[in-house]
Formats: C-alpha cells, sequence, structure tokens
C-alpha cells in the first residue's frame, strides 16, 4: 500500500495508484489524481465521463461497461482514450476514484 | 540492481543466498517476427519502486506476483516451513488430497528427466532456455523435498539419494513465486511419453502455499474467489448491476437493429442455464449478446440466472485452491438445481469448462452431478442444424483460431469450433500449431488477470511470446495495416490476454489485426441481422 500527496492531498492508494477508499473522493481528488494520469487539466468533457461514473459507482458499486459509458457520455471509446490516455478502465476510473477493475475484465 | 548467480543454475540453488537467480533481457529472448523484432521499440520492464524491494521478495527472476515478504523472523520462517510439509503430506494422502491424488503421484514417482517436456514448454523455450522455467524445475524442488523431509532416514542418508536440499526461507519465497511462472497449459504433459504431468505439480504447489500458508495471489483470491463469493462476481458486480446490463444490452440490440431481443432471467424449468464469465459483461458485452442472438433465433429454451454467483463462471480456485474451487462450484450446481433445469452450458471460458465440466465431477455427489456442456457442441449443433440463415461471405476478412488450452488439451473438445469457421469464415487458417497442440496465450491460470506491480511484463515478454509470433505467422505476407483481420479466441482469460499483448505491441495499429470471440463471427453472418455485427471500431 502506498500514499499519494499532491499539496494537501494525502490518500491511500494500491500500487497501481488506484484509491483504496473510494469514499474519500472529491473533486479536488479527482485533479490531483488526474495529473498521474496525464491530464493536466480537466475539462467540462472530462468531467461528464467522471461524473457518470461516479454516480454509476455509487449505484452499482461497479464500474459501467465501457459501451454503456460511451453510450451514456455520447463519446467514442476513441474520444475517450483522448481524454484519458491509459483508457477507461486504468485512466478514467481512477481519476473517477473506482476501485481498480478486477476478474476477467 | 542486484547480483546474479552465474550458470548453470542448480536445483539447490533455490535455498542459497539472497541473490537474484536469473535476469531477463529482453535482448536475449527468442526474437519476434518484424516489425516486431527490435525490443528496443516496446515499452522497457518495469523496475519496483524502493519501497517494493524492500517489502517483496523479487529473488528469483526480479518479477512480483505473489509479493513473498522480503524480511521474516525465524521463528515465522520455522513456523511456515512446518507448515508447508504438513502440506506436503496432505498432497499425498487420499483423505486430505481428494481432487488430484493418483496424477500426482505418479507424476512425482516415474520422471525419467529426459527433458522431452523442456522443449514443449513456451516458457522455457521463448525465456532462451531460463533454467528456473524448466518445467521438471520446480517438480524436481518438491521431489527433494519430499526425499530428504517425508520419507524415513531422509534426513540422514538423503543425499546419497538425490535429497540435498534446504528447505528455509529462501527456498519458500523463490518456490511461491516460481509456481506462478507455469500457466498450466499442460503441453509438457501431453509431451510426456508417460504423461508426467509438471503442470499438475506446480498447482498442487500453489495449493499448498494458499491452503497451509495462506500465501495468495491477491488478484486470484481476495480479488477473485472470496470477492465471487462474497458479492457475486470476481469483478465485483453484484446482482443489480448485472441486472441493469442485461437490460442495457436488451436496448442497446434493439435500437441498433431495430429487432426485438430478449435475454431471459432466472426462468424456471428452462432447458439449460447459461454461464458466462461475467468479466464478457464488462468488458466484452457483444459476446453474451450475440449468445442471445444465437439461441433465440435456434429456439433454444435456456436462462440466465442473477443469483450470487450464478452469472459468473469463473472459479479462480482451479488454479489455487481446492477449497474455493469447491464452494463456487457446489453454487453453481445448487443454482442450477433450484431453476430446474436439465444442464449448465457455460459460455466462452476456459478455466470454467476444465473447472465446472471436468474437475467438479470429484466434488459433486449423485444428488447434484448436473449435466454439463460445452457452448462450442451446443453452438456448432445449431450453425448446422439449419435454423439459423447464415451467409459467409459477410465474413470475408481474415480469421485464425485461439485454442484455449483448457477446452482444446484438456478436454478434447477441438472440431467443433473449427467445423464452424470453416463453414462460415472463408478466409479461415490455423495456426502453427494448432489444435491440442497449440500453444497457450500465455494468460493461462489466470495470469490475464494478474495487474499488478512487474507481473504484466513478465506475461508480455515471456509468456506471451509465443502466442504472439504465432498470430503474427498466421498472417504472414499481411502485416501492414491495410486489411482488418481477426483472431477467434473463445475464451475470456485468452481474450484478456491477447488483447493486452495488442496493445504492449502495438498490433492493431500496425497490423490491423483485431481479436474477439466465435458467437460474435456467427451473428456477424447471420442475414437477417442488416447492420454487421462486428463493430471494428468497438474491437
Amino acid at each position: 500500500m502506498a500514499i499519494f500527496k499532491h499539496g494537501d492531498i494525502e490518500i491511500e492508494v494500491d500500487e497501481d495508484g488506484f484509491m483504496q477508499e473510494p469514499d474519500l473522493w472529491n473533486e479536488e481528488v479527482a485533479k490531483a489524481l488526474a495529473k498521474t494520469e496525464s491530464v493536466e487539466e480537466l475539462t467540462p468533457d472530462h468531467w461528464k465521463v467522471v461524473n457518470y461514473l461516479r454516480e454509476y459507482y455509487l449505484e452499482f458499486h461497479v464500474a459501467p461497461m465501457i459501451r454503456m459509458l460511451c453510450k451514456k457520455t455520447g463519446f467514442s471509446l476513441k474520444e475517450i482514450y483522448e481524454l484519458f490516455p491509459s483508457g477507461p478502465a486504468k485512466g478514467a476510473c481512477k481519476v473517477s476514484g473506482l476501485a481498480k477493475p478486477t476478474g476477467c475484465v | 540492481m542486484e547480483k546474479t548467480i552465474k550458470k548453470p543454475i542448480k536445483i539447490t540453488d533455490i535455498s542459497k543466498s539472497k541473490e537474484q537467480l536469473v535476469k531477463i533481457n529482453p535482448q536475449e529472448l527468442v526474437p519476434l517476427p518484424p516489425p516486431y523484432d527490435k525490443p528496443d521499440n516496446f515499452p522497457k520492464i518495469k523496475q519496483l519502486t524502493e519501497e517494493q524491494e524492500q517489502q517483496m521478495d523479487s529473488s528469483l527472476d526480479g518479477f512480483v506476483l505473489v509479493g513473498f515478504p522480503k524480511s521474516v523472523s525465524e521463528e515465522q520462517e520455522k513456523k511456515w516451513v512446518e507448515k508447508f510439509l504438513s502440506g506436503v503430506k496432505k498432497l499425498l494422502n487420499k483423505e486430505d488430497n481428494w481432487t488430484f491424488l493418483k496424477p500426482l503421484l505418479i507424476s512425482l514417482e516415474y520422471c525419467t528427466k529426459c527433458q522431452t517436456c523442456s522443449k514443449a514448454c513456451n516458457i522455457f523455450q521463448m525465456s532462451g532456455e531460463k533454467e528456473i522455467y524448466r518445467p521438471t524445475y520446480r517438480a524436481e524442488v518438491l521431489r527433494r523435498i519430499i526425499k530428504k523431509y517425508i520419507k524415513p532416514g531422509g534426513r540422514l542418508f538423503g543425499k546419497f539419494y538425490g535429497a540435498d536440499i534446504d528447505l528455509n526461507r529462501n527456498l519458500l519465497a523463490r518456490l511461491a513465486e516460481l509456481s506462478y511462472r507455469c500457466t498450466l497449459c499442460r503441453r509438457c504433459a501431453q509431451a510426456c511419453s508417460i504423461g508426467i504431468d509438471n503442470a499438475l505439480i506446480t498447482r498442487e504447489i500453489r495449493k499448498i502455499f494458499s491452503q497451509e500458508l495462506d500465501i495468495t495471489v491477491p488478484d486470484l483470491h481476495k480479488l477473485g474467489t472470496v470477492q465471487q463469493l462474497e458479492t457475486g462476481s470476481s469483478t465485483g458486480m453484484p446482482p443489480l448491476a448485472f441486472k441493469d446490463n442485461i437490460e442495457f444490452l436488451e436496448e442497446d440490440f434493439e435500437e441498433y437493429t431495430k429487432m426485438k431481443f430478449n435475454l431471459p432471467v432466472n426462468v424456471p424449468n428452462a432447458d439449460i442455464l447459461l454461464i458466462h464469465n461475467a468479466g464478457e459483461y464488462l468488458a466484452w458485452p457483444e459476446n453474451p449478446e450475440a449468445f442471445g442472438i444465437i439461441l433465440e433465433a435456434a429456439g433454444i429454451s435456456y436462462t440466465l440466472s442473477s443469483d450470487l454467483v450464478a452469472y459468473d463462471s469463473v472459479n479462480y480456485g482451479l488454479f489455487y485452491d481446492d477449497i474455493q474451487l469447491a464452494k463456487i462450484a457446489l453454487k453453481h450446481a445448487e443454482i442450477a438445481k433450484k431453476l430446474g433445469v436439465k444442464k449448465i452450458v457455460l459460455g466462452e471460458c476456459g478455466h470454467a469448462h476444465k473447472a465446472l465440466g471436468v474437475v467438479a465431477d470429484r466434488i459433486f455427489t449423485s444428488e447434484n452431478n448436473i449435466p454439463r456442456e460445452s457452448c462450442l457442441t451446443l453452438l456448432k449443433d445449431i450453425v448446422f442444424s439449419g435454423k439459423l440463415a447464415l451467409d459467409p461471405s459477410r465474413n470475408d476478412f481474415p480469421v485464425t483460431l485461439h485454442d484455449p488450452c483448457n477446452i482444446v488439451r484438456s478436454m478434447g473438445i477441438v472440431e467443433p469450433q473449427r467445423k464452424i469457421l470453416r463453414k462460415i469464415c472463408p478466409k479461415f487458417r490455423e495456426m502453427t500449431p494448432h489444435g491440442i497442440e497449440n500453444y497457450c496465450c500465455g494468460g493461462g491460470s489466470g495470469f490475464a488477470i494478474c495487474k499488478s506491480l512487474n507481473f504484466p511484463d513478465w506475461r508480455m515478454h515471456i509468456s506471451g511470446r509465443m502466442k504472439l509470433k504465432q498470430i503474427l505467422e498466421a498472417f504472414q505476407g499481411d502485416l501492414g495495416p491495410e486489411n482488418k483481420k481477426y483472431v477467434c479466441a473463445p475464451c475470456s482469460n485468452c481474450k484478456g490476454q491477447i488483447r493486452d499483448l495488442f496493445k504492449f505491441y502495438k498490433v492493431t495499429e500496425k497490423s490491423s489485426i483485431y481479436y474477439g470471440g466465435l458467437v460474435e463471427l456467427i451473428v456477424n453472418a447471420m442475414s437477417d441481422i442488416k447492420k454487421p455485427f462486428i463493430e471494428w471500431e468497438m474491437l
């Protein structure tokens, strides 16, 4: 287990930088985590993805399927990769404070 | 950087000093075909952080998956050695080893060290013949432990009959990691003239670590079987999310095709309970969707289940722990019985085929021994029944087939999937070798889902190397980006590994090679569906 520090923020993350306690997530944490994903600034398009992932996660306790993410946000998979270079599962989920995807996904 | 011991590495080196036994240098591995032949063009092997180095033992080969603790007190070492030996004893008697006793005893007793198995092992070969990856290496470590510590007189006279090994902390740390440097593909067992199964020995070593020492791989145990039994799925998807996903898939398909579409859930007394690897719903939803389209068009009576564990065919217990294996298999049978189905059909997931299709026979009693069938035989029957209108010209692109080891080598299901592809894919070509002589994708025994620390680099450089080479060779002469090509891999785990390989080596970008399952190709050929089912940009 490691500690991720950025400015005043100090959170526990796993070895790949995913939050250990997703409940401690807030917008400032998202901005800090984004920097670890080579996303310098979170634009409204980024927030659209992050907010959808957050809402879904709070309701269902798991990340949505990628197809659903694309459909509900109106972004193609390619556009999501442009927003989050390491992709929806690794990049977007990490910034949104979700746990690391597990199983055959 | 730690120093490495000079070659040749001996069996006894596993117990010695803390120096790293082997160092992997991408330049020394067997080269891939051009344009993939320059190791410098691909990501370098990730080094562990200083903190990780301090906490976890990497003295086998510099990679860490198990994460055996680096510092162990003498007291703890003594306790673990005792527990390990107690675990070895349990492996050797029928009261405690109710799964694999007989093949294990034969494999331990009769190996003649002829090394035919080493030639068959893709990991040993592609690593540039690194001694520790030899299929007989870990088996021989276990044999010597048995000779020295279990057999009468072994401690006193052991060194005269090949029992010179020290069971200590260093051995345990390296053996724990080494038991996860084999994908359990069993190509070695098939090559052996007397059927010695070094993969089984490896699996049983993992079992001792898990059941006796509580040393496991978090991706397989805590986030795998434990999470599956608690939340319903190794993906963490609870029943509520499963149901929501099903509704989404129905709407998605109806919107795309303007056809009505229903995925039945919890229908009592259907003929079949169909169980997919739950990873399919999240990562490759077109796969369960395609299953639904085919079964509905063929008029098959079936249902999915939204009960805990019953919507995820995954059973990682197969790879490391008999107790977890049994708990999950019993749950699958219980739900099938509750629904009143005639049989369970397994979706495109290799290890689920072996776990529920074969090994569960050692667990089920006459009361819950429900028939189980592979989806591949069912699909073949449907495709050849004439119930689907199929137009092969819609699959007018080069296709090759990957053989999941658990389905093909371990279960002998070789022809059904090929008969289908020969019928619906005019440009189908085989890999060399294929069928029961296939090579593992490199993600076998759960490796494809092990995404932590620097282990994925080992999968990309070593265990997946042969498969990538085979795929590239199957499309030889057409490795440019002009034409789209498809690797059919009817197994969730294999798909995950192939996806990672393609990303790591930029295969889709450079050579336009995509991957997917078998049912997607069948639906893509169905002429009743107007738009092409395969959406390349989503693959």
